[in-house]
């Protein structure tokens, strides 16, 4: 069939990119690998490797520029394209959808390691080509992912210009293919409401730039063992590091922002396997790049710096790996679904895995030695420490994270413990304690050996002062467990001993004071993390008064709160009530006002809030909070329950004034529900005063006796079962206060059950929602310390360039 | 003794402590059945909803309680108390996660994870009203 309106030139185009992107990578990293030997042929070698580097990476962005096109154009006929965008989509989205998938986020990977291979290719040296080997071999790799070809029924890649919609395995035989014009009639899937927001837009680079960088000292290590230059590669390798390590740190915490301000984790971080499997990466490059400060002076450390550098990239293949293959399932929410690439995943991890345990290996005899231990009063032994409760804190994370690989290898069913957060900060504390106070007191030792008097002399001022300080910060925080105090102190005593350490022996010399700035930094984001969370405040929690005896609940969780309109219901020391919801598009805006009390009792309006439910009905709804950021603490609201089915009959409302009956039956001691009370059936009478009931004498009348409990009050409603000349004619109870009216239609004379019919008043059904809410204090702390980490990794690498230029 | 090797037995016990305690915090992925015979422990129990039973929830009473009937993989049907609100979109789940355990008859779960098919993956080419 002829079809109408595709573009099928464009995606032939982006084919011919993507393969030779591939091919150039491979012909880049064979060159390189030969021109980084030593001989006559390297030369001519290092000019085909430079070339075919620039080739592929112009290559790579002739795909991004296509894929991006495409998407722009809306050319549904790719399924990539089809599948990730559609045309109401604002443009500034474009470039969510576009690494929405998981061959645009490869995509992304790769674009970024083109950046940084051109600019090692002019910056690099003599460094040049055993590092650009590994990058252009970790590209080949990567672009392979883009291939989309089948070698013996295996398809490697899988690529989004030769993938038409109409061809898609799972889209075989829709009628609207039958159509020739179908695209004029085709709109795209979209893209996940859940991922439409700015945060889309700006997460994403940045970590992938985070992820891209790790192979920078990842490549100088190999180069490193691989040219027996067991040290020289460290100097050029660490401001890369550095900048490696502010990227990845943002990125993290980005994501920690996103989860905080748009999805409903009520927190910033949950420990999810996927915030992990970017946070434990970056901790090994943190460790790898204070290690690569000691070793340039000191052989000893040399094995952990190769093992941490190499690590760290190893982990983001890893990470990469179990975030893409699908193994996670319901573990995570923000996996990718599985492409059928996880075999291909798991060779790229293990050939970079393989290379680097063969190179350190080999190499591990021929690494300087020292003949001296090093001191314990020394800075390098201290920050070795470090280093080494990073990387068992990594390993303590990532092992708990591997649960389901490690089901899958050796065939077990285990699941995560219903507290997963409490066990992660149960272990993790004891380490940000370790490390916090190593933070605190390293910069005091000097190298080599520290002068103990000198030392002490110098630290007692901010050790008393954090003392003093942690302790009446503790007395008011009241904490529940003793390893929140310990931290307490440790993260203000390396704020005030890198704050002092500035003052007093920098002498305020800003520019050489990124180390004490960004530990700064470290020490507020822990300290922040360590107040908010510990101390966070549900306060929708148990206000209500609703707790109802008859249902048990000794196991419940009540952090929800329903709020009905109108009402206004207590919560910590605000007043909340719901006003109603708006519809704006796809969204529906739950209006929520907090008041305060004033001391005459009448109520001031503080501020409001408007949590949302964005309606979607191909991919589902989403619920997303609504924040009040105040300088001390946050009020966090999300709603986690709102009556979405009632919206499509809104307007279809008579003027009867019952609602539709709902039938029951019922054995005696049963419990049902109406919108607003519980009514429980308690016995059945034949003896009861007939006289206000006009019977006749051979009816036979059974009474039920139901008991009707809203929050407040117990109401009795007693309806009949009469039969009046073998005719059934019950009579009903109401409940005029609740607006209830019962009716008895059957009884099983067998076993007593009974049939009673319930109808409630239409009024009775107001709109209501169910939400919580959390205070959230101090947690612009947290924040705080985010800014100031950054700026002080800046400092810290503008510094390290003009050194290493000089 | 030199100090690498008390840094190397400290980093040795605590990962062998890390190991241990992951395990020893872990719950286990059963049926019902399987569920029933613990009823103290707690598990994971993976199933579908009964769409043909009534799913309650009512939050003028209880916000925090949601009860609904789940069939698991093995086939098995049990009602549920979830001590939670509904979660959004429930009827839509293809596949549930429940975390808890067994009280006689009931299971009670403290909470819910959910596969919807729509979130990722649903939706085929269709057409768009016309424009």
């Amino acid at each position: 069939m002829e079809y109408i309106g595709e573009h099928l030139l464009i995606g032939k185009v982006g084919n011919v990119f993507v393969i030779l992107s591939f091919v150039f990578a491979l012909i880049a990293s064979i060159s390189y690998f030969f021109a980084a030997r030593d001989n006559e042929e390297a030369a001519s070698w290092k000019r085909i490797a430079r070339i075919s580097f620039r080739v592929h990476g112009l290559s790579v962005i002739g795909v991004v520029a296509t894929l991006f096109i495409m998407l722009q154009n809306h050319y549904f006929e790719y399924e990539y394209v089809w599948h990730h965008s559609n045309k109401e989509m604002p443009m500034r989205y474009i470039l969510s959808c576009f690494w929405e998938g998981q061959e645009g986020s490869f995509l992304l990977w790769s674009f970024w390691h083109v950046i940084l291979g051109f600019i090692l290719q002019r910056t690099s040296k003599n460094w040049e080509a055993p590092v650009m080997a590994t990058i252009s071999i970790v590209q080949a790799f990567l672009a392979s992912m883009l291939l989309g070809i089948f070698v013996f029924e295996y398809r490697i890649g899988s690529n989004p210009f030769t993938v038409l919609l109409r061809q898609h395995p799972d889209f075989a035989n829709i009628p609207l293919f039958d159509n020739p014009n179908y695209l004029e009639k085709l709109d795209g899937r979209g893209l996940n409401p859940l991922l439409q927001n700015y945060w889309m837009t700006i997460h994403p680079p940045t970590l992938f730039l985070g992820f891209a960088l790790t192979v920078v000292p990842f490549a100088y290590a190999i180069a490193g063992l691989w040219k027996k230059q067991f040290s020289e590669w460290l100097k050029p390798a660490l401001p890369w590091t550095f900048f490696g390590i502010m990227v990845l740190g943002t990125g993290v915490l980005m994501g920690g922002a996103w989860a905080y301000e748009a999805l409903s984790f009520g927190g910033f971080w949950a420990w999810d396997p996927v915030e992990n499997a970017s946070l434990v990466p970056w901790l090994t490059l943190v460790g790898a790049g204070h290690v690569m400060l000691i070793s340039r002076n000191n052989p000893q450390s040399l094995f952990i710096t190769f093992l941490l550098s190499i690590l760290s990239f190893i982990l983001i293949l890893y990470s990469t790996f179990l975030t893409r293959s699908g193994i996670l399932g319901e573990s995570s929410v923000h996996a990718f679904t599985d492409l059928g690439m996880s075999g291909q995943l798991l060779i790229y991890l293990f050939f970079f895995l393989i290379l680097g345990v063969v190179l350190i290996t080999i190499n591990f005899k021929h690494f300087p030695k020292q003949k001296e231990e090093e001191g314990i009063w020394s800075r390098e032994f201290w920050m070795f420490i470090g280093a080494v409760v990073l990387l068992v804190s990594s390993f303590q994370i990532m092992f708990y994270t591997s649960m389901p690989v490690w089901n899958k290898l050796f065939n077990l069913n285990k699941a995560p413990a219903k507290d997963v957060i409490d066990f992660y900060n149960t272990w993790q504390l004891p380490f940000a304690f370790l490390v916090t106070l190593l933070i605190a007191v390293g910069q005091y030792f000097k190298y080599k050996n520290t002068d103990i008097k000198f030392f002490v002399k110098k630290i007692s001022l901010s050790f008393i002062s954090a003392l003093l300080i942690s302790a009446i910060m503790g007395y008011f925080l009241n904490f529940s467990k003793l390893f929140y105090y310990l931290l307490l102190f440790s993260s203000i005593f390396a704020v005030a001993a890198n704050a002092d350490y500035m003052i007093r022996i920098l002498k305020g010399n800003v520019k050489k004071a990124g180390a004490s700035v960004s530990h700064i930094g470290f020490a507020l984001i822990l300290l922040g993390a360590l107040i908010s969370t510990s101390k966070k405040d549900i306060i929708s929690q148990n206000s209500s008064g609703r707790s109802i005896e008859s249902l048990g609940d000794k196991m419940s969780n009540n952090d929800n709160i329903l709020l009905t309109q109108g009402d206004t219901l207590p919560m910590g020391k605000y007043f909340v009530t719901y006003t109603g919801k708006r519809f704006e598009g796809i969204n529906i805006y739950f209006d929520v006002i907090y008041f305060s009390k004033n001391t005459d009792g009448s109520f001031k309006k503080e501020f409001s809030l408007a949590p949302l439910v964005q309606t979607n009905p191909r991919m589902g709804n989403v619920a997303e909070p609504d924040t009040r950021h105040f300088l001390t603490f946050d009020v966090y609201t999300h709603v986690t329950y709102a009556d979405l089915e009632s919206l499509k009959e809104k307007k279809a409302e008579t003027k009867d004034e019952y609602s539709l009956a709902k039938n029951y039956t019922l054995k005696k001691g049963d419990t049902i529900y109406s919108s607003n009370a519980i009514i429980i059936f308690d016995s059945l009478s034949t003896s009861f005063d007939k006289t206000p009931y006009n019977l006749e004498k051979d009816d036979i009348a059974v009474m039920a006796h139901l008991r009707v409990l809203d929050v407040t009050k117990k109401h009795q409603a007693k309806p009949l079962f009469v039969i009046h000349n073998n005719m059934i004619q019950p009579i009903g109870s109401k409940v005029d206060e609740l607006g209830l009216q019962f009716m008895f239609w059957k009884l099983n004379p067998k076993d007593g059950n009974i049939e009673i019919s319930v109808q409630e008043k239409k009024e009775n059904v107001r709109d209501f929602i169910v939400m919580q809410a959390m205070i959230f204090p101090y947690i612009n702390v947290l924040w705080i310390g985010c800014i100031i980490m950054v700026i002080g990794t800046v400092l810290a690498i503008l510094e390290r360039l003009k050194r290493s230029s000089n | 003794m030199k100090k690498i090797h008390i840094v190397g037995i400290v980093i040795i016990a605590v990962a062998i402590g890390a190991i241990f305690t992951t395990i020893n915090n872990t719950s286990t992925y059963a049926s019902f059945t399987e569920a029933a015979k613990e009823p103290g422990n707690e598990f994971h129990v993976v199933g579908k909803l009964n769409k043909e039973k009534e799913a309650v929830y009512e939050p003028k009473v209880n916000a925090n309680l949601f009860t609904f009937y789940m069939i698991d993989n093995k086939g098995e049907e049990r009602k549920v108390i979830l001590h939670k609100n509904k979660p959004q979109d429930f009827e839509r789940s293809e596949q549930i996660v429940l975390i808890g355990k067994m009280e006689g008859e009931e299971f009670v779960a403290s909470d819910i994870l959910m596969k919807c098919p729509s979130k990722y993956n649903d939706g085929k080419p269709q057409e768009t009203a016309s424009k």
